[in-house]
């Protein structure tokens, strides 16, 4: 049997080497009874419906960013929810207390998930230094889900709106001044050809997550379905120190061309985690039920 | 019915014609507001809301909803060099074989999609942007879109069997 | 079945639909469904559903509707008529004369557009009723309007080079720039060959009377309002007030005021202009979700990764890597539409491509020109729909006119291949 699975990024990023990893490993396992054909960079399905198809079965598999599900629940958004888990220690803790809720509501849709890999946190990227959270007043900042608009409208910075691939441009022209994001995409996209600064303020350790269709998963051989989780297991454990390793390569790739990198001050981080306080209050007004038992078993 | 047909193919003509009027002010009151931030300072500047998503909707129920009337004013391109060359019964079968093939088309494609518009209901899918947009509003414009144009296909069919000729308008007649 | 019949099939299917008589889009979804139905394991009219939907309503795609409404409102304005006019006395005694003023036209609109089916249409719409009124030879009007719209995608921005560095991870800031030396050689190669056409054959030029200097300052004062156009758009897009998709529309607000201002312009200009942008853009939207559902359903059939992976196979040195794949795309080029060749085969080739050594930037810009290539060869190349859907004139004679233009895009192929540095020269300046 051939799989064709669906993937976001591109070649060249962690995740899609991961991907690889894992078909190969399932291939391997199951003596051939089981190939996983990768179609990476979105060449088979936009971003926005690899989750449907997968769930018509239109492909058995498929890769997706968790938290693009948040307006479905917000349970799907908590790895995206500023300063709320902020290391890998509290990313793990939290796909943890995430996971019931989110196999549940992933369940209800027929998809079960395989495994999850965290991208590197989430870090600060701007023109100049900035030393408290008033230096961000009146910025233009990249803004592209509602949790980063509430973000920048407590930052007192004005929420723009700019798609990924335009950021380069963007910047060049003075639209925006200011993102957060990972230093993966920083590196990935020179960064250093249109700002200057970065602090790694780690405000969030965002995921991808793999789910399979569970008729089709159901379908397989008992051995072929326990070869998939093998892999899948590895693939987690795997995908996790690609991504550590990936944040100080990263990192020191940026310091490398020019960027300067510097530790948030003490002040920085109390009132960024402060604007976080007040942004998980919100969160708590309008969440589900899932969302908030998700939330009391992370906060435990 | 002539009457009829002929003007609700310009109505949903005229619906995609206002729905790409929309992008365009939609994004002309975006770019005002860059302005204003601009000049004025942050404070007067502001974001409309997943106004890109909205943009991007909007295209899909113009593009969609003007299949109908592209088609019956000859604007869907085909390769015409060879079948110029035909007559009489030749040109007749041609043309409605084409019809015919794209019946099946359109209609294989207006049945999936219809079945899409009721996936999105019956899960509740929406954008995954600032604004949750349900997803089944655009679809459906979408899906009638296609709906129109499978009649705009059978009312061609039948007009081309009665009068024994291709009746579409060349795009060449500009 | 082996993978070469396969594609034999689809191709026979494809050009038998489109030699009846099908419409373009109609006849690539049938062979689509052929491709998924019959050579892979895809639940066909799903996937259909899926990508009609799916590639309908992206962003970077909302512009193209903006961008051909403004060339219509141009168009029944008198502000085309002015612009030729403006610059008939500047360039009427050079060598092909207002042929130049199409080469130029795209240069310049393709600094605000991202896409070629934009640039053809926008400055198609003003330049071939006015150029053929003039009695410039009908090739050639078609042949410079098809060849230099495309340099739509290889001048920033660019719809292409975006797709690309997204999925290769380069920096799209670099590769705009590195896009820039290769588009100013495109626009000279033409321009000489316009130039090249005139000298042999001055016959088929239309005379254009001789100006004084005075003449042509006085008539230069008619380039004023789609000076200011132009410059209101462009302007926008690099202080940061406009992405690129928005300048589309500040493109169409600034139309229409300088049209209704010049006085022959009204309300009811306006809805025709508007219905006819409804109609050409259903045209391009139809024929594009169904190139991308044509696309996606070579990805499930693995034809495209196949044959790429088999090229890999050779082991070639560097040189016959670059020739061999130059061949590759200009094939898949014909049937494919060249945005869907490059999201369809990057993984497979990049990794060849780097291990023979070439330059991950250089190859964008090299794929740009090989994909600008697709845009005017038959039977699928979007320029082509757009010029017949302008002009009513059949794709394949526009490609027959467009076809030396082919042979100089193929000329700078070689040209980057032989001197990089026109590709890796700006964006060096960069930095590292
Ligand atoms: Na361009
Ligand atoms: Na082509």
């Amino acid at each position: 049997e051939t799989w064709d699975m669906p993937t976001p990024y591109g070649d060249t990023t962690f995740h899609t080497q991961n991907i690889r990893d894992f078909a190969d490993d399932v291939k391997e396992a199951t003596g051939g009874a089981l190939e996983i054909t990768v179609h990476s960079a979105g060449s088979l399905f936009p971003h926005a419906e690899i989750k449907n198809a997968v769930r018509s079965r239109q492909v058995p598999i498929g890769e997706f960013f968790l938290s693009t599900l948040a307006n479905e629940d917000l349970a799907f958004g908590m790895d995206s929810q500023p300063f709320l888990a902020t290391s890998y220690e509290d990313a793990a803790k939290l796909w943890e207390a995430q996971k019931p809720a989110i196999e549940k509501l992933l369940g209800e849709q027929g998809l079960k998930p395989l495994y999850t890999v965290p991208w590197p946190a989430q870090g600060l990227y701007t023109k100049k230094e900035i030393k408290t959270v008033e230096d961000l007043n009146g910025l233009r900042f990249r803004a592209y889900n509602a949790a980063l608009e509430e973000f920048a409208t407590l930052a007192g910075a004005a929420p723009v709106q700019v798609e990924a691939p335009d950021i380069p441009q963007a910047f060049s022209t003075g639209q925006v001044e200011a993102m957060i994001t990972s230093p993966s995409t920083g590196a990935n996209s020179k960064a250093w050809d249109f700002l200057s600064h970065y602090t790694p303020i780690n405000a969030w350790v965002p995921k991808n997550i793999v789910v399979v269709n569970s008729r089709v998963f159901d379908g397989l051989d008992e051995s072929v379905q326990q070869a998939v989780l093998d892999a899948a297991a590895k693939a987690e454990a795997r995908g996790l120190e690609m991504s550590k390793a990936e944040t100080e390569a990263k990192v020191a790739e940026l310091e490398e061309n020019g960027i300067t990198v510097y530790e948030p001050s003490e002040e920085l981080v109390a009132g960024l985690k402060e604007i976080g306080d007040k942004m998980l209050e919100n969160w708590k007004s309008t969440a589900s039920d899932d969302a908030k038992g998700a939330l009391d078993a992370f906060q435990q | 019915m002539r009457r009829f047909l002929d003007a609700i193919y310009r109505v949903s003509g005229g619906i995609a014609a206002a729905l790409i009027l929309g992008i365009c002010l939609l994004i002309s009151a975006q770019i005002l507001l860059n302005l204003g931030a601009r000049i004025l300072g942050p404070g007067w500047g502001g974001t409309i809301p997943s106004y890109a998503d909205f943009a991007g909707f909007m295209l899909a129920g113009a593009s969609f909803l003007a299949l109908a009337y592209t088609l019956r004013m000859g604007g869907h391109i085909r390769v015409s060099l060879l079948t110029q060359k035909l007559t009489g019964r030749a040109a007749l079968t041609a043309e409605v074989l084409c019809l015919l093939i794209a019946l099946g088309v359109t209609g294989t494609a207006g049945w999936f999609l219809v079945s899409l518009v009721q996936e999105s209901v019956h899960y509740g899918d929406t954008s995954s942007g600032i604004v949750p947009i349900p997803l089944w509003i655009p679809q459906t414009g979408v899906a009638i879109g296609m709906g129109l144009l499978i009649l705009a296909l059978l009312d061609t069919l039948v007009e081309t069997i009665r009068t024994g000729g291709p009746v579409l308008p060349d795009s060449a007649e500009e | 079945m082996s993978d070469p019949i396969v594609a034999l099939v689809l191709l026979a299917v494809l050009i038998g639909l489109l030699a009846l008589g099908v419409w373009v889009a109609i006849a690539l979804i049938v062979v689509a469904l052929v491709a998924i139905v019959f050579f892979s394991n895809a639940p066909a009219g799903l996937v259909m559903a899926t990508t009609l939907w799916g590639h309908s309503h992206s962003w970077a795609l909302a512009a193209l509707p903006l961008f051909i409404l403004m060339g219509e409102i141009l168009l029944r304005s008198r502000l085309s008529q002015d612009m030729f006019s403006g610059i008939a006395p500047w360039i009427g005694r050079f060598p092909g004369r207002l042929l130049h003023v199409n080469i130029l036209g795209c240069a310049i609109f393709a600094a605000v557009s991202g896409s070629s089916a934009a640039t053809a249409a926008t400055i198609g719409r003003m330049s071939v009723p006015e150029l053929k009124e003039r009695g410039y030879p009908e090739s050639m009007i078609l042949g410079t309007l098809a060849g230099s719209a495309t340099l739509g995608l290889l001048i920033p921005p660019s719809i292409i080079l975006i797709v690309y560095g997204v999925a290769t991870e380069q920096s799209i800031a670099r590769l705009f720039v590195a896009g820039i030396l290769p588009g100013a050689m495109l626009v000279l190669l033409f321009g000489l060959y316009v130039a090249g056409y005139a000298w042999t054959r001055p016959e088929r030029i239309p005379e254009e009377p001789a100006h004084s200097w005075g003449e042509k300052f006085y008539a230069a004062r008619r380039l004023i309002p789609v000076g200011l156009l132009i410059a209101g758009v462009i302007g926008s897009i690099y202080t940061g007030i406009a992405s690129p998709t928005d300048a589309a529309a500040l493109g169409v607000v600034l139309a229409t005021i300088l049209a209704f201002a010049s006085g022959s312009f009204g309300w009811k200009d306006f809805m025709e202009a508007l219905m006819a942008a409804t109609k050409t853009s259903c045209m391009i939207a139809f024929i594009l979700v169904a190139a991308a559902f044509l696309s996606i359903s070579m990805g499930f059939t693995g034809l495209p990764r196949n044959l790429a992976a088999w090229i890999g196979s050779l082991e070639l040195s560097q040189g016959a890597l670059l020739a061999a794949l130059t061949l590759f795309f200009v094939v898949l080029g014909c049937f494919l539409d060249g945005i869907s060749v490059v999201v369809l085969t990057t993984s497979i080739i990049m990794p060849m491509v780097q291990a023979a050594g070439i330059d991950p930037l250089w190859f964008g810009i090299y794929l740009v020109i090989v994909v600008e290539m697709s845009q005017i060869t038959p039977p699928v190349g979007f320029n082509l729909f757009v010029i017949q859907g302008l002009t009513g004139i059949d794709i394949l004679r526009v490609a027959k006119a467009a076809l030396p233009f082919f042979f100089l895009l193929v000329l700078g192929v070689v040209l980057i291949t032989l001197f990089p540095g026109i590709v890796t020269w700006l964006p060096s300046l960069m930095g590292r």
